[in-house]
């Protein structure tokens, strides 16, 4: 039992010795990077290279990049939040001129940008979120324009199917997805300016199950629905099945329409089972960030959409049967 | 390496007799074969580490050799702890659930009182964690395999539970603060979670190797009958394992989270069988009572240096947990040959069978 009293106390120890060390701060000296125009190296730390989507911005990315003879650094956080740390603090160190990241926490970015505004690099966040950090500038989807353009395109396929009906069902993404909840806003916004109600207004989570749930109840609750918006396309396609299951159709008898031009949207769309999906454009994202790198590196003041919060936004697109075979494979 | 005059006999050969007792002891502590036991994973580290510059030509930067430092710390902590449990026989599937909630926790702790709250806050959760394990273990007396991996989903859930309105974080308004410092800070240029790593190998190696605790820890791990006969209590030793993990979990999330910043149930997916592959990796035997710290403490290193060459190397993220994996079981496939081909006869015992059966009465 002695023994096991001085492990512990050894164990308290090392713990006081622990908050002992950290108060005798020593700043790490940072350096400017010097940069001759023909040597610019971009570092890239992108979310996850699994998916296909980041594999279209990591390519965007590299071929802008390329496109100014500079050269390009890949890093992949693989998911990972201590791997998305340690890796663009890695590229930090190898003496990038410029940090794009598409991070997998934005929560996580505050070493990152702390770090690389101790080196003078600027940081272009591509997509996700910010983290609250003072980053140089954000590029993100359009979001607003795509709920608004989902919105125009509902009204007139509403009117196109001759229903009488006014109510439409609005399906969010999880609240802390704050780029993503701009599109139910302005999609609530547009639709209601063309004269439509929204009956139903509920959050899914993202998840296909719990938009699901949502559909079939809004159903049971307002049966004459002649529409419903869903924040991303696994909820559209979810809510579609519930429209089929309750014996209605989800492009001619209730205008579907999803969030993102995902493959199960696209094929959904081909097969008449969605009526619109709006398609974000990430290898477009990726060169608008290395148009911003750019300005960064040559010192001059960067263009934003959105001044006061650095946003830039990349335009977005309807999806629907008529041109969905430019997005199929 | 000084051994080559106790080369293992050729196959065949007779190998001379050792005239005395001490010579005989000294030749089989410093047979190839022990030596390789001890230093093995670290002379495959040292060749690593002089052939790095021919495979990535950034990496013997400080820079990038304080981040493999920083990096591998949390790791090699919580595998210290778990070279304990392992030597003793048992193991710990929870760290990874206990490092979630204790990061959770410390980040709490720091919104409430600042970075000397988050550092008991953070021991004080992973010693709670630990004394949970540990009393399952002893006083229900349930098997650690269970208690450890159902404990393992409680603790990530108890973290989800306290994150559902959004993962815990550190504001970026906190970067001067104190507690960054503990995952940022370098003194000599040597990384401050480096230096905890390395306290807390000479913490355990002194419990280990000075303490008759750490004697009957190994001695149970051997042999549980036998040390049972000698009245070792199994569950006084098994219990304090248990808190020494939690403890050393408190103390890597410390190094943890004040690099990453933010945490939610799902923080560090895996590590338990991280941890468990470095031990295994530093050639301490899942079957208890013999192992190193030198070895853990090397695999640790091995990990990342090898992790850190591999990105930098721009090996596919794939491709990198199939080299990881194939390094684990080439390691222990040398150990199980090695051990195979030690004893005296095992070459005529390759051999089939019958032929040596034949001259036999």
């Amino acid at each position: 039992m002695r023994t096991t009293l001085s492990t512990l106390a050894l164990a308290g120890v090392l713990a006081l010795g622990l908050s002992a060390c950290s108060d005798s701060t020593t700043a790490e000296g940072g350096k400017p990077s010097g940069k001759a125009s023909g040597d610019v190296t971009v570092g890239f730390s992108v979310y996850d290279m699994q998916y296909e989507f980041f594999q279209k911005m990591e390519k965007g990315t590299r071929e802008a990049v390329e496109a100014k003879g500079w050269k390009f650094k890949l890093h992949d956080e693989k998911s990972d939040e201590n791997e998305m740390v340690t890796g663009a603090q890695a590229l930090l160190d190898q003496g990038v001129d410029v940090l794009i990241i598409s991070p997998f926490k934005p929560d996580a970015l505050g070493p990152i940008v702390a770090k690389a505004k101790q080196k003078k690099i600027p940081v272009i966040i591509d997509d996700i979120g910010g983290g609250g950090t003072p980053y140089d500038a954000i590029v993100i989807s359009d979001n607003a324009d795509g709920g608004k353009q989902a919105a125009d395109y509902m009204a007139q396929q509403v009117a196109a199917n001759g229903a009488k009906s006014k109510k439409v069902v609005s399906i969010t993404c999880e609240p802390s997805a704050v780029y993503a909840a701009r599109r139910n806003q302005a999609f609530d916004q547009q639709i209601k300016d063309k004269g439509f109600q929204v009956v139903t207004e509920l959050s899914g989570n993202s998840k296909a199950e719990e938009a699901y749930k949502i559909m079939k109840d809004a159903l049971a609750k307002d049966p004459d629905v002649a529409g419903v918006f869903a924040c991303n396309d696994p909820m559209g396609v979810a809510a579609a099945n519930a429209i089929k299951d309750a014996g209605k159709d989800p492009v001619k008898g209730i205008v579907t329409v999803g969030f993102n031009a995902d493959p199960e949207a696209i094929t959904a769309i081909g097969k008449g089972g969605l009526s619109a999906t709006i398609a974000q454009d990430p290898a477009g994202m990726g060169a608008k960030t290395v148009e911003l790198a750019a300005q960064a590196i040559n010192g001059g003041k960067l263009t934003y959409d959105d001044e006061s919060n650095r946003e830039v936004f990349q335009k977005v697109t309807l999806v629907t049967k008529d041109n969905v075979a430019q997005f199929a494979g | 390496m000084t051994s080559d005059t106790a080369l293992p006999p050729a196959p065949g050969a007779q190998a001379p007799a050792p005239t005395t007792e001490t010579q005989r002891r000294w030749a089989r502590q410093h047979s190839i074969g022990t030596l390789w036991e001890t230093w093995g994973i670290t002379a495959v580290l040292v060749v690593l580490l002089a052939a790095s510059p021919l495979l990535s030509s950034d990496f013997l930067t400080v820079a990038n050799l304080q981040s493999v430092l920083r990096e591998s710390a949390y790791l090699g902590i919580v595998a210290a702890a778990m070279t304990l449990a392992v030597m003793n026989g048992t193991f710990d599937l929870s760290v990874g659930g206990q490092l979630a909630l204790v990061s959770v926790t410390t980040l709490m702790g720091y919104a409430a009182g600042g970075t000397g709250l988050a550092a008991l806050v953070a021991v004080l959760t992973g010693m709670v964690c630990g004394a949970v394990n540990g009393a399952l273990v002893t006083a229900m007396r349930v098997p650690p395999f269970v208690a450890t991996l159902g404990m393992l989903f409680v603790f990530r859930g108890v973290a989800y539970v306290l994150t559902q309105d959004g993962p815990k974080t550190l504001p970026y308004s906190e970067i001067g603060s104190p507690f960054v410092k503990i995952g940022g800070l370098n003194i000599a240029g040597i990384p401050l979670p480096f230096l905890i790593m390395l306290a807390c190998y000479g913490a355990v190696w002194v419990l280990l190797r000075r303490t008759a605790t750490g004697r009957r820890i190994v001695a149970f791990g051997s042999s549980p009958e036998a040390a049972r006969f000698c009245g070792i209590s199994v569950h006084r030793i098994r219990m304090l394992i248990f808190v020494v993990i939690g403890v050393s979990v408190g103390i890597a999330a410390l190094t943890y989270i004040s690099r990453v910043w933010t945490a939610d149930g799902s923080a560090q997916d895996g590590f338990e069988l991280r941890v468990i592959a470095a031990v295994v990796l530093g050639g301490t035997s899942l079957k208890g009572g013999k192992g190193t710290l030198i070895g853990t403490f090397s695999a640790v290193l091995l990990v990342g240096v090898l992790n850190d060459l591999l990105v930098s190397r721009g090996v596919d993220a794939s491709y990198q947990r199939v080299v990881l994996g194939c390094v684990l079981i080439t390691a222990l496939a040398i150990d199980g040959l090695r051990t195979r081909f030690a004893a005296p006869g095992s070459f005529a015992r390759m051999l089939p069978r019958r032929r040596r059966e034949a001259p036999a009465p």
